[in-house]
């Protein structure tokens, strides 16, 4: 089985490195392969809202960058974990770049899902999705906020199952590796 | 007189619905003696001179309102990395009492909700800097939009002039958004499966356009099976 992070650290930002390596562990416990991408060091171009990646080259990013990549990465992983500093509730613009760019893996055709409109798949299979957002300090607010976007974007994405969690950057990794572990070792994930 | 700072959240340099909302309210905020001026975010913070220019007008607006389009479930790459850049910015710079912030997000999906997690953002973004929160309008079935003048697509959107319309008279007077400017503007531009039709034809006359309507649904990604 096989693993995406899209990490969205920022620079200098070691506490994101080491959630990372607690989540390389984790995931090499229970036998899972795992490739990174460090965002704020690859190429990727904003999305331009252009829609060339469901009229023009259908599936494909017209941008040929880094991007293209990743894309091909998640819809091939079994399980992409989205990681990020958690910004006013959301991503980091660093993450948010590279999730910008993923619309390429849903058709432009809409479907419904839980009775609101979607997109529909463009692929038979999808990753679970994980977020996990590293938060300074206690804020039930952005929390709240930071698990419902991984959610919404898990319905999106048509992942088979999603789930998310929020780790304090003071906390320590006894804790930090509790929380992880629990992510992982969901029975949706071990299927 | 009230000076009023238009961000425009879309990538596209033109033809968005961001614009055409944006433009609209800041003609009623003229009509109502306010001074406006229009940022597209996404040149604004391409350059540190722009950078510069950007950071200083967001400092000098008495209010502050952006349109952006909805892109997975948040706000576009350009918008949340201004964000970033007003908040580390605001850390270190002398911050005004009573800037007022209002977001208006459009989706492509005919369901106005779709836009909640990014109003979100927007609030909590606006209480971490300092901002006053206003409010937040979301609007579904943007694509029906793309760059046309409101003043110009008549009955469709009679619900969306409506609510900026009072937007405009409470921003005017120093007000948060009311509960019916929100609520009018949520409110479908028309049925969601005629939405549905209108969207998908626009698609495959695109790809039929780009020779690739065969393709539409092609998995070039697909590397295993």
């Amino acid at each position: 089985m096989k693993a995406v992070i899209l990490n969205g650290s920022n620079k200098d930002d070691s506490v994101l490195f080491n959630v990372q390596k607690i989540i390389y562990d984790e995931l090499g416990s229970i036998k899972w392969e795992a490739e990174s991408f460090i965002l704020h060091e690859i190429k990727i171009a904003a999305c331009q809202g252009d829609f060339g990646c469901w009229v023009k080259t259908p599936g494909v990013c017209i941008m040929k960058d880094d991007g293209q990549d990743i894309a091909g990465a998640f819809i091939n992983s079994d399980m992409t974990v989205l990681l990020s500093p958690v910004t006013f509730g959301g991503y980091s613009a660093e993450l948010k770049k590279a999730v910008d760019r993923l619309i390429c893996i849903v058709s432009p055709l809409f479907t419904k899902i839980g009775g609101e409109f979607h997109h529909r798949k463009r692929y038979s299979r999808y990753p679970i999705l994980i977020g996990i957002g590293v938060i300074e300090k206690a804020d039930e607010e952005s929390g709240e906020i930071f698990k419902k976007l991984v959610s919404r974007n898990a319905i999106n994405f048509h992942a088979p199952h999603s789930a998310s969690e929020i780790i304090m950057s003071n906390e320590d990794t006894e804790i930090i590796q509790a929380k992880i572990r629990k992510l992982f070792r969901a029975k949706e994930v071990r299927q | 007189m009230k000076s009023l700072l238009l961000l425009i959240g879309s990538p596209k340099p033109s033809d968005s619905t961001s614009e055409s909302l944006g433009n609209y309210l800041i003609q009623q905020m003229s009509a109502r003696n306010c001074e406006t001026k229009t940022l597209f975010i996404r040149p604004a913070i391409s350059t540190d001179e722009r950078r510069e220019v950007f950071l200083s007008a967001t400092d000098k607006a008495d209010i502050i309102i952006l349109a952006s389009p909805l892109y997975v479930d948040s706000l576009p790459y350009p918008v949340t990395k201004a964000m970033e850049m007003i908040a580390r910015h605001r850390q270190t710079s002398e911050n005004r009492n009573g800037q007022q912030f209002l977001c208006i997000v459009n989706c492509g999906f005919p369901e106005a909700h779709h836009n909640d997690t990014a109003i979100a953002i927007c609030r909590k973004f606006a209480g971490e800097v300092g901002f006053e929160w206003a409010g937040g309008l979301a609007l579904g079935g943007g694509e029906a939009i793309i760059g046309k003048s409101l003043d110009k697509l008549g009955f469709m959107v009679r619900n969306i002039t409506k609510s900026l319309d009072l937007t405009a008279d409470d921003l005017a007077n120093g007000k948060v958004l009311s509960h019916q400017a929100v609520t009018l503007m949520a409110k479908p531009l028309m049925p969601a499966w005629i939405y549905k039709l209108i969207g998908e034809f626009s698609f495959k006359r695109q790809a039929k356009k780009h020779q690739v309507y065969k393709n539409l649904e092609d998995c070039p990604y697909q590397w295993k099976s």
